[in-house]
């Protein structure tokens, strides 16, 4: 009888196939195949030990860790995340304060080892790497830049004379954004024209400087390309010729820049009144409070913030060393386009450092969604640019007292919670 | 997150559906019949095609002439995308998990699924409407609602990450499904037949495997089918409840997502043919269920 036997070796694979327990790193990061495909074999390959590294959405992510804490067991053995993605899942980790030696040795940054103890007392995740957003051009467009320009050091207004030129031109709106489902508009808002214009991202909300911001972005959106709102990854839009300039995260332009590495430039993000606005991006690992082998997964740590290790996760990733390192010269296409404009822009006379939100616990969702809403009702909408951020600077400021959290930079130390004004 | 394949495959099922009745009806010499009748089929036809040709196409054109424009409909064979998927760390072994945990799905579905349909159109009983609309109701929840208890009590009863555990969670989602189909399955295969063969000495278990269930068989193959493709779809619940068995899908649709476009359109293909290839080889069951040589 075939059936019997076929079903007995079923079920034999099926109980084989409960493997060995290797140790599991869980991460929101690297998830593009080729970049998961590097991790492996190029990054953790190097390991004296088995990891097995799995990319994961948001929604799994999250799931599973809160599913291992509530079962009180776990498998997993390493987190890497964002930022913000872990205040949520903050009581689900162990700390690592016993890697701060380490960190320190390794020459990490101080502001960052803050950043990873969430606003609390213990270092929750060690910074693992970074990134930001730039802008990136087509070459073509470099001829319609404003009389006068200079790429490097663009301002706004010259943003929005550019985009005007470019559509005169050639009748289509060569600008792009990534205000896409996934894309990270949110961040330009905070990061980038709320630091250029006000030099603040939460006191001066709803400032005259805002609004003026907001009335100079409605501007530029008029020169835009309109398929912006489907725009994710701005290397996608980019690469099609459908967009010439555009303003994203290093990791979503890096497609662009290695496969086109001639028709691409990198350039840091234009300047307001206040000055040049820009905001790193910083991923963190952590270790499960339920994780079965703390030591091991410890010693994976150390591993991954080696100098090596960290020019690897570069090579695989994009995403920048956040320890010492000396870099080599036969860097990825991507990785020495963007490295240059990361640099400029960092180094800018102008520039003003914006921080991500620190202290908001489980509420930086939040936090975003209201420079989302408003960017929605003034830009999309064409909402009246008072009366939207008078509602939207009340939940703000509703928000942030909740939350208690003071505030960050660029905004100018508070005690207790930073006000709105 | 729907993967092409319920679509293609449902198509399919609603196309061959329409097929045969349609063509005995419109054998006449009606011209306009005759052209209306073939252009529904070509646009049929289409619809499951066109789609899975743009994916083949796409899959093995040159990164260059995914992104670039205007598209050539005869593709500059490239099979560098497809290869890095062959040489993929662990997506043999995803694959191996996708298909176990399905045919174990189908298995269970079955397994349960039939002597319920059977019940439902043999027998009337007190509860019976509850007890339909109660099935129907495990599709109401949201999977990423049940996903976390489930993971949780998974985890503390010890079949977290099997394939097994997978599978009932798979199974519990394809059973509205296989216990309707083989309900009014069941109710079209006439009792007298069960009762011809009771009188000629067969008991109640004797009559049902040698009369009714040859019979049936095409139709049990088809929820077999249905099974099985819920089972190879489902992303949420295998992402959460499985970590170092995972599924096809969940290993590789959580990372297509953020790919490059040749990418997405080389995993599409790879997370589509297995399941084509599955319902072609039981093809034959499913043109009989419609027909041609059971009724």
């Amino acid at each position: 009888m075939h059936k019997k036997t076929l079903t007995l070796a079923l079920a034999g694979l099926l109980s084989c196939s409960v493997a060995a327990a290797d140790t599991v790193f869980f991460s929101t990061q690297a998830r593009p195949l080729e970049e998961a495909q590097a991790m492996r074999d190029k990054v953790l390959k190097g390991f004296d030990g088995e990891v097995q590294f799995l990319p994961q959405e948001d929604g799994p992510f999250f799931a599973r860790i809160e599913a291992e804490q509530k079962a009180d067991k776990g498998s997993l053995a390493l987190l890497g995340a964002l930022h913000g993605d872990y205040p949520p899942i903050e009581t689900a980790l162990d700390n690592v304060n016993d890697l701060i030696p380490t960190l320190q040795a390794a020459g990490v940054s101080p502001g960052y080892i803050k950043l990873g103890k969430l606003g609390g007392e213990d270092q929750m995740y060690v910074p693992w790497m970074q990134a930001t957003y730039i802008m990136a051009a087509n070459k073509k467009a470099l001829e319609h830049l404003p009389e006068g320009a200079d790429v490097q050091a663009l301002t706004y207004d010259q943003l929005l004379q550019w985009g005007q030129n470019m559509q005169q031109a050639t009748g289509e709106a060569k600008l792009g954004f990534p205000a896409g489902p996934k894309g990270l508009i949110h961040r330009f808002l905070q990061g980038y024209l709320y630091p250029s214009f006000t030099n603040s991202v939460v006191t001066e909300f709803r400032s005259d400087a805002a609004k003026q911001m907001w009335a100079t972005f409605r501007d530029i959106w008029q020169v835009s390309n309109p398929r912006s709102t489907a725009y994710n990854f701005m290397q996608e839009p980019l690469l099609t010729g459908e967009v010439w300039v555009a303003f994203d995260h290093t990791a979503r332009l890096k497609d662009a820049f290695d496969k086109q590495p001639d028709d691409f430039i990198a350039f840091p993000a234009p300047a307001g009144p206040a000055g040049r606005g820009y905001m790193p991006v910083v991923a963190g690992l952590a270790i499960p409070a339920k994780a079965v082998d703390r030591a091991e997964s410890a010693r994976l740590i150390k591993y991954l913030m080696e100098p090596q290790t960290q020019i690897a996760t570069l090579r695989a990733t994009s995403f920048f060393p956040t320890v010492k390192v000396d870099f080599p010269d036969d860097l990825p296409k991507s990785v020495q386009i963007s490295g240059t404009a990361v640099a400029a822009q960092a180094n800018s006379p102008d520039a003003i450092l914006s921080l991500l939100p620190i202290g908001l616990g489980d509420k930086s969702g939040l936090f975003s969604k209201i420079y989302q809403d408003s960017f929605q009702q003034i830009v999309l909408r064409n909402a009246d640019i008072d009366s939207i951020l008078d509602r939207q600077a009340s939940q703000l400021e509703r928000l942030m007292q909740e939350a208690g959290a003071p505030c960050w930079s660029p905004d100018l130390p508070s005690t207790g919670a930073c006000p709105v004004k | 997150m729907k993967s092409p394949v319920a679509n293609s495959a449902s198509a399919q099922v609603q196309g061959l559906a329409r097929f045969n009745p349609f063509s005995r009806r419109l054998s006449p010499q009606n011209n306009a019949w005759r052209w209306l009748f073939w252009a529904g089929v070509s646009i049929l036809i289409l619809w499951v095609l066109a789609p899975i040709g743009l994916l083949i196409i796409n899959a093995i054109s040159t990164p260059a002439q995914v992104n670039g424009w205007p598209k050539s409909i005869a593709p500059g064979i490239h099979t560098d995308t497809l290869m890095f998927f062959w040489n993929y760390n662990g997506v043999i072994s995803a694959l191996i998990n996708s298909i176990l945990a399905a045919v174990f799905t189908m298995i269970i579905a079955i397994l349960l699924g039939a002597p319920a349909g059977y019940a439902l159109a043999r027998f009337v009983f007190r509860g019976m409407t509850t007890y339909k609309m109660i099935i129907v109701m495990s599709r109401a929840f949201p999977m990423p609602l049940l996903a976390l208890p489930l993971a949780v009590i998974f985890i503390q009863v010890g079949i977290d990450d099997s394939l097994i555990g997978l599978a009932f969670v798979h199974a519990t989602l394809a059973l509205p499904f296989s216990v309707l189909i083989t309900s009014s399955l069941f109710m079209g295969i006439p009792v007298e037949l069960e009762e011809a063969a009771w009188t000629m000495g067969c008991d109640r278990w004797q009559a049902f495997r040698k009369v009714v269930l040859p019979l049936a068989a095409p139709g049990i193959a088809a929820s077999a089918v249905f099974a099985f493709v819920i089972s190879w779809n489902e992303v949420f619940a295998s992402a959460i409840l499985t970590v170092q068995n995972r599924t096809l899908t969940a290993f590789l649709v959580q990372s297509l997502a953020e790919s490059p476009a040749e990418i997405k359109f080389a995993g599409g293909l790879v997370l589509v043919v297995p399941a084509l290839l599955f319902l072609f080889a039981i093809r034959k069951y499913l043109f009989s269920m419609w027909g041609i040589s059971n009724r």
